[in-house]
């Protein structure tokens, strides 16, 4: 055994040494670790070995197996380098008129539900306005209500730059101060836009996701909690038809007083209650307010002249129950069967 | 918070089954996470630290099932100690800032046992174990009333002092759960000689409650919430009690928790022999003015003064008219989320019913419309490569390891990853598009033409927007095809861009081929890359075939910090 172990090293280190195309070097890796490869067989014999034999046996095999493996993987370096150096006999013509072929190209699932968001709101004289994904804690928490060392900064899991300076946004609720201050009332402005947060990624949820958002500000008195449910109403009937509709419920965030939870009746079973809303006939999509009094504050505007509001929601929940996606990594990680499945949503 | 329902009925005569009071409860007071016959676990805010209590939910849901209350309210002249001429225990404060309040109750003649059923069904209908019946009467008293209270051993305390102060360097203590701590800027219990504990975080072994304990000294306290916060972060604590610490309390409320359990300790046999109420317990009046027009516009509907009053009232806030459209507002002592005119109406709306509001269009001034440029070019762009037959993608705003491990890029580093995925934010598209190729190739496909335009980071910090695009189309010379496709859009939907064959910045060399390399430039300046992929890159990611990209900025830099 001890022979035959070691013409097989002798054999194949040769024929490695040799072999000067990845294609070989692939087929010699079949010969000895594939299905019915020389190695691979080996131990079958070895139940023949007296004790005494297979202890002297076993480190050996094993020498063996790890040599030829090494041999092949700084073989196949080798071999790349080599045809690396080939590189440089290469030639490229900018000119070269070479026809493109034929495909069918798509735009991503966001894309176009951002573009059908888009549009409905520029429709009710929406401008966008999107701010950065890198943002001061000003900007993104102070003047937004939510002072430093306030528990309801607890709400946001948030990833940071340089703590105290820049983090990673959480919402797009970075363009309203960045939008007020420059203090063109009045506003009706919106943002499609990634956000992140300190998450771990699974079938439900994303460290790096999408959130609309719409704010409008007005003189005082002007802008209404009836304006508001009238905006949830527009865009659910919008996106997901005629049947679909809003429900307030109340629910904190620093930045709006009276901030609400805006349901949507489940349009898969008409508010009767069914796998997709867990049974209560509606499901949760969005939060929404007016805008607070501190809000207007530090952006420089005087919040007895003004009032405004908010709505936000995460377009990718949206798009997830739209069409029953049931994995949110699907979004991201470039999985063109996906992308190129959702042809005409 | 978990609600348990046997208990609630204690406090508030209301008649709804579990279902019906959960959705009522989340449609007009807040969310509902679980449900059972049992208890009703509260998606707590941080707004509501009222409804950490549960006399506190006792009064919400009084309010909005129009049903009374069982329990009286406050008559100082019943506390226990009223009347009485009780020795104090001394306490020293060294800064009331951080300790405006503190009571201690010294309770002896007790014997630790194992509690009664009703109180252990109580506990676990809130989520909290039974211990004994010492330690369960705090555990009680904090759930019905908010009040977190530490009972410590009388024995264990020298001199029976209790100071409250800040601790020093190098100042150590061992917590209950056993662990040593190295204390730092957190406000400590102590006696006249050692620390008892972190105030409103956790007690200190040496004097937690013993099978022979006999006598206690109850602690009742307010403290500073941000120390407590402080503290709870710092030594990853965060308890029951840390978190209504938190939330604030109310001195009222302390004095009905102390009351409460003293009576429990006296049904136990406790005596009470001694205690201290240490601080300026008058309750500060918060007054506020409510406008009836800026009710009704803020809500969009026409509610009367009669309307407005009496929602109020039905949330013990007590009303009265200052003139025509003016009504001042007192809140009720335990809602100290109440500051503002606006939190006032937002009390009015939820009381008169959210689905009464009526939607109505915008109407007023249409603002003027913000350059919107730079969005039209980016979808346009997108529609235009799309139409080129490429598939848009989409990827993170991170490095993958791998990534990393081949480009060793200077990129702006995440302080807090959650793991070395998201340790650094990508400083070019294309890499993460050739993971895409990638993983592509592995699924079957053999012919792959995406897109993406999305934003790179850069160490400043700054971030500015790119288009990358990779070609794989089977042949060993895939750059020549995409020069094609560039061209089929750049008239229209990139003006200004040229290709400049050669000029490849030395940084570049081990990532390109050599020879298929054409500089992007636009008007003449340099923009970005055109270049076939080296296959060594792409080994590193078990690609064998040919990848070109293209890698551009677009639109202006966006920096405005």
């Amino acid at each position: 055994m001890e022979e035959k172990i070691s013409e097989i090293k002798k054999e194949y280190l040769d024929n490695i040494k040799n072999a000067d195309s990845l294609k070989e070097l692939d087929s010699l890796f079949l010969a000895l670790f594939g299905k019915n490869g020389v190695v691979t067989l080996l131990p079958k014999d070895f139940k023949n070995l007296s004790s005494d034999e297979k202890k002297t046996v076993g480190p050996l095999f094993n020498k063996l197996k790890t040599e030829l493996e090494n041999a092949i993987e700084k073989k196949r370096t080798e071999v790349r380098e080599t045809s690396y150096q080939q590189l440089a006999d290469e030639s490229f013509n900018i000119d070269n008129k070479v026809e493109t072929k034929k495909r069918e190209g798509h735009l991503h699932l966001a894309t176009k539900f951002k573009e059908e968001i888009i549009q409905l709101f520029e429709k009710l004289g929406f401008s966008q306005f999107d701010a950065p994904h890198i943002e001061s804690e000003k900007y993104n928490f102070e003047d937004l209500n939510i002072p430093k060392d306030h528990p309801s900064r607890d709400m946001w899991d948030t990833l940071y730059i340089e703590p105290g300076k820049f983090l990673l946004r959480t919402h797009t609720s970075n363009f309203w101060p960045r939008l007020m201050e420059k203090k063109k009332t009045p506003l009706r402005a919106m943002s499609f836009d990634r956000c992140f947060r300190y998450e771990a990624v699974d079938a439900r949820h994303s460290h790096t996701f999408n959130q609309f958002e719409i704010a409008v500000v007005g003189k005082a008195g002007e802008i209404t909690m009836a304006n508001l449910k009238y905006l949830s109403d527009y865009l659910l009937k919008g996106l997901l038809g005629k049947e679909a509709k809003s429900r307030f419920r109340p629910k904190y965030y620093p930045f709006v007083e009276p901030g609400v939870g805006i349901d949507c009746l489940c349009v898969f079973c008409h508010g009767k209650g069914c796998r997709i809303c867990s049974n209560t006939g509606w499901f949760e999509i969005a939060g929404a307010g007016m805008i607070h009094p501190n809000v207007f504050k530090a952006a420089g505007l005087d919040p007895k002249e003004h009032s405004g509001l908010a709505w936000g929601f995460g377009p990718d929940r949206m798009l997830m129950i739209k069409y029953q996606i049931e994995d949110i990594r699907l979004f991201l990680e470039g999985d063109l069967k996906f992308l190129q499945g959702f042809n005409k949503p | 918070m978990k609600i348990s329902l046997g208990w609630l009925k204690e406090l508030v005569d209301y008649q709804l089954s579990s279902d019906e009071l959960a959705n009522q409860l989340s449609l007009t007071s807040i969310g509902v996470k679980q449900q059972t016959e049992d208890y009703l676990e509260l998606d707590l805010t941080y707004n509501r630290g009222d409804l950490l209590s549960l006399r506190g939910v006792a009064y919400e849901v009084s309010a909005i099932t129009n049903t009374p209350l069982k329990f009286l309210s406050d008559i100082p002249e019943d506390y226990t100690w009223a009347g009485k001429n009780l020795p104090q225990v001394k306490v020293e404060i060294e800064d009331e800032k951080l300790c405006p309040v503190y009571c201690v109750a010294k309770i002896e003649n007790l014997k630790v046992e194992h509690s009664d059923d009703t109180w252990v069904k109580k506990l676990n209908d809130s989520g909290i174990r039974s211990i004994n019946n010492i330690a369960d009467v705090t555990n009680l008293v904090m759930l019905e009333y908010g009040q977190p209270m530490h009972a410590f051993s009388a024995k264990a305390i020298k001199n029976e002092t209790i100071r409250v102060r800040v601790s020093k360097k190098g100042e150590e203590l061992k917590t209950l759960d056993n662990k040593v701590r190295k204390l730092e800027d957190d406000l400590l219990i102590t006696d006249s000689e050692s620390i008892l504990g972190m105030a409103g975080v956790m007690g200190g072994k040496d004097s937690e409650i013993s099978e022979d304990t006999t006598t206690i000294l109850l602690e009742a306290a307010i403290f500073d919430p941000l120390s407590i916060r402080q503290t709870s972060k710092r030594h990853g604590l965060y308890s029951e009690a840390s978190k209504r610490f938190q939330h604030g309390l109310t001195k009222l409320r302390l004095l009905q928790a102390l009351d409460g359990a003293i009576k429990h300790y006296q049904s136990l046999g406790g005596q009470l022999t001694a205690i201290t109420l240490k601080g300026d317990f008058g309750q500060e009046k918060r007054s506020i003015d409510l406008s009836i027009q800026k009710t009704n516009s803020l809500l969009g509907v026409l509610l009367d003064e009669e309307t407005i009053t009496k929602a109020l009232q039905k949330l013990n806030f007590t009303v009265s008219k200052k003139d025509s459209d003016t009504l001042e507002v007192i809140p009720p002592y335990f809602r100290m989320d109440i500051n503002i005119e606006e939190d006032v109406i937002e009390e009015v709306a939820r009381i008169y019913g959210y689905q009464k509001i009526e939607g109505q269009p915008l109407d007023g001034e249409k603002p003027e419309k913000l350059d919107q440029s730079l969005q039209k070019f980016i979808y346009n762009l997108k529609l235009a490569l799309k139409d080129a037959g490429l598939t848009e993608v989409q990827t993170y705003s991170f490095f993958s390891t791998k990534v990393l491990q081949a480009l060793k890029p200077d990129a702006v580093k995440i302080a807090n990853p959650i793991s070395s995925e998201t340790e650094y934010l990508r400083t070019f598209i294309w890499p993460n598009l050739i993971e895409v190729v990638a993983k592509n190739i592995r699924a079957g496909f053999k012919d792959i033409a995406i897109f993406e335009i999305g934003k790179v980071y850069s160490p400043g910090p700054t971030e500015s927007y790119r288009l990358s695009i990779a070609l794989m189309n089977n042949t060993d010379n895939p750059i020549e095809e995409l020069v094609s496709v560039i061209a089929s859009i750049a008239k229209q939907s990139l003006k200004g861009l040229e290709l400049k064959e050669g000029g490849m910045m030395k940084e570049l060399e081990t990532l390109f081929h050599s020879k298929r390399y054409a500089s992007v430039e636009d008007n003449g300046k340099p923009v970005g890359d055109l270049a076939e992929v080296h296959p060594r890159f792409l080994n590193e990611f078990g690609i064998d075939k040919r990848v070109a990209i293209l890698e551009t900025r677009i639109g202006p830099l966006l920096i405005n910090f």
